[in-house]
C-alpha cells in the first residue's frame, strides 16, 4: 500500500532533482564567471551567489516545516509528518550553511566573523530551534506523539521568529539592508540575474532532497510497522508452543 | 466544571501541594542563591562595572531558576499518574493550561521577589524609586518565560531526557524575552526615564499575549492520549 503523494514523488522527483543541477550549473557559471564585481566589495561579493539561495531556501523549508506541521495537526496523516521531518532535517542543513557562509562573507566586509545583528540572531535561534526539534523527534517512543509535539514545537518557532527578528533589530544591527523590498530591487541585472538562477536551482534542490528523504522516512515506517507486526506474530506463536522459527520464515 | 473553576482548582492543587512539600520553591531559591554567589564570585564587581552587568546576571539566574520551577511543574504529576487523569479528565485542556501558567507564574514570582533583595545586597545597587516598575518588568517577563516554559514542561515530561530538553526548547524561544527583559531592568536601574526603554515593556507584553493564545491552543495537542 503506497500512497498518492509518495507515487507523485515517485514520478517527479528525477525531473526535479536535474533541473535544480541544470540551474546551479548554470547560475555558478554565471555568478562566478560571467557577472562583474561588486563596486565596493569586489571579487568577495560572488559568495552571495551561495549565500543568499542558502539562506532563502532554508527558510523555505521551514516554511514548508511550518505549512506541513499544521496540516499534520488537522488531518493527523502519518505521510505528512514524514514530509515534516524531511523539511526539518533539510531546513537544518541549509540554515547551517547559511551561517557558515554568512561568516565567511562577513569576515572581509565587515571584518568579523559574527556580529550580534537581526538577522544573522534570527537565524541562529531559527537553528537551534530546528536542532531542537530533531533533537525531540529522537526521544519520543510513540511514533504518534513523536508527531503531535513536534508539530506543536515548530509552529511555536516559527511564530517566535518575527519576534525575534524584531527584538534584536531594536537592541542592535548592522546587516545592510535587504536588497529586495516593497520599494523595489537594489541590484544590478547582471547580478541579479545569476542570483535568480541560483535561488530556482536550489529550491527545486530542496525539493528534491524533500522527495527523496520523505520516501525515505515513509519507508522506515513501513519497516518499523512491519517488524512490530512479525514481532507480536512470534511472541504469539511461541505463548502457544509452536517453535518461534517463524520470524525467520515469514 | 465551568472553565473559571478549572483554573482555580488546578491552581489550588499545585498551591496546596507547595505549602504541603516545600520542593519546587525551596529548591528554586537555593539554586538561584548558588548563581548569585557564583556570578559574584566570577566577577569581581565594582558599583560601575556592577549596574552595567547587574540586569544580564539578574535575569540569567531567573532563567535558570525558572526552568527548574517549570520542570518541577508537571513532573510532579507523573507521581500516581495523576497527568493521566488530566489527560483523561472531561476539563477543559486550556483552562488546565492556564491553572499550570497561574501557579508557575506565582513560584516563579515569589522566588525572584524573595531574591531580589540578595541582588540589591550583594551587588549594592539603589533601587528604592525604581521598586514598582521593576516589579512590573518581573511580571511581564517572568509570564512570558512561563507561558511557553509551561507548554514545553507539559510536551517534556512525557519524553526521555526531559531534564535536558526542556532548557534546550525553551531557552531559543525565549531570546525576545531575555533581551527585552535584560534592557528594560537596565534602564530601570539606570533610573533612565520610562519613554527610553518603553518599547521594551510593550515587546514583553506582545510576546505574553501572543504566546499565552498560542500555548493556550496547543496544549491541547499536548495533552492529547
Amino acid at each position: 500500500m503506497i500512497s498518492a503523494l509518495i507515487k507523485w514523488m515517485q514520478r517527479y522527483e528525477g525531473w526535479v532533482g536535474a533541473g535544480g543541477g541544470l540551474c546551479i550549473l548554470a547560475g555558478l557559471y554565471l555568478g562566478l564567471v560571467a557577472s562583474p564585481p561588486d563596486y565596493y566589495q569586489g571579487e568577495v561579493v560572488r559568495i552571495m551567489y551561495v549565500h543568499v539561495p542558502l539562506v532563502q531556501t532554508g527558510m523555505l523549508a521551514y516554511s514548508t516545516l511550518f505549512i506541513g506541521s499544521l496540516w499534520y495537526l488537522w488531518k493527523r496523516d502519518p505521510i505528512v509528518d514524514n514530509l515534516c521531518h524531511a523539511a526539518a532535517g533539510i531546513s537544518a542543513f541549509f540554515t547551517a550553511l547559511g551561517l557558515i557562509t554568512g561568516s565567511i562573507w562577513a569576515k572581509p566586509t565587515w571584518n568579523t566573523w559574527w556580529t550580534w545583528d537581526a538577522r544573522l540572531v534570527s537565524f541562529a535561534v531559527m537553528f537551534l530551534i530546528l536542532v531542537g526539534y530533531l533533537m525531540l523527534r529522537t526521544f519520543v517512543d510513540d511514533p504518534e506523539r513523536e508527531a503531535r509535539y513536534a508539530a506543536v514545537l515548530a509552529i511555536v518557532g516559527f511564530v517566535d521568529l518575527p519576534i525575534v527578528h524584531f527584538s534584536v533589530e531594536w537592541w542592535r544591527t548592522l546587516h545592510q539592508p535587504l536588497s529586495f523590498s516593497m520599494r523595489g530591487v537594489s541590484m544590478s541585472k547582471p547580478m541579479l540575474i545569476p542570483l535568480g538562477i541560483m535561488t530556482v536551482g536550489f529550491s527545486l534542490t530542496f525539493f528534491y532532497m524533500l522527495m527523496v528523504r520523505t520516501q525515505m522516512l515513509y519507508l522506515d515506517h513501513l519497516l518499523t510497522a512491519k517488524k512490530g507486526r512479525l514481532l507480536s506474530q512470534a511472541h504469539l506463536s511461541s505463548d502457544v508452543g509452536s517453535s518461534p522459527s517463524s520470524l525467520s520464515t515469514p | 466544571m465551568p472553565f473559571f473553576n478549572v483554573i482555580r482548582w488546578v491552581a489550588w492543587k499545585d498551591l496546596i501541594s507547595e505549602v504541603r512539600s516545600r520542593e519546587t520553591i525551596s529548591s528554586m531559591f537555593f539554586f538561584a542563591l548558588i548563581v548569585i554567589l557564583v556570578f559574584s564570585f566570577s566577577f569581581s564587581m565594582d558599583q560601575a562595572a556592577a549596574r552595567e552587568l547587574i540586569a544580564g546576571i539578574i535575569w540569567v539566574a531567573f532563567a535558570f531558576t525558572g526552568i527548574i520551577g517549570l520542570g518541577k511543574s508537571f513532573s510532579a504529576e507523573l507521581q500516581n499518574d495523576c497527568l493521566e487523569h488530566l489527560q483523561i479528565s472531561p476539563a477543559s485542556k486550556g483552562a488546565i493550561y492556564l491553572g499550570k501558567l497561574a501557579a508557575n507564574l506565582l513560584f516563579m514570582l515569589i522566588v525572584e521577589v524573595i531574591l531580589f533583595p540578595m541582588f540589591v545586597i550583594f551587588f549594592n545597587l539603589d533601587v528604592v524609586e525604581e521598586l514598582p516598575l521593576l516589579l512590573l518588568i518581573f511580571a511581564l517577563a517572568t509570564l512570558g518565560l512561563s507561558t511557553v516554559g509551561t507548554l514545553f514542561s507539559a510536551m517534556t515530561v512525557q519524553i526521555r531526557a526531559r531534564e535536558v530538553m526542556l532548557p534546550i526548547l525553551l531557552l531559543p524561544l525565549a531570546v525576545p524575552v531575555m533581551i527585552a527583559a535584560v534592557e528594560a531592568t537596565r534602564g530601570a536601574l539606570h533610573g533612565d526615564p520610562v519613554s527610553l526603554y518603553g518599547n521594551w515593556l510593550r515587546l514583553l507584553a506582545v510576546f505574553d499575549i501572543v504566546f499565552t493564545v498560542l500555548s493556550f491552543w496547543a496544549f491541547e495537542w499536548i495533552m492529547d492520549t
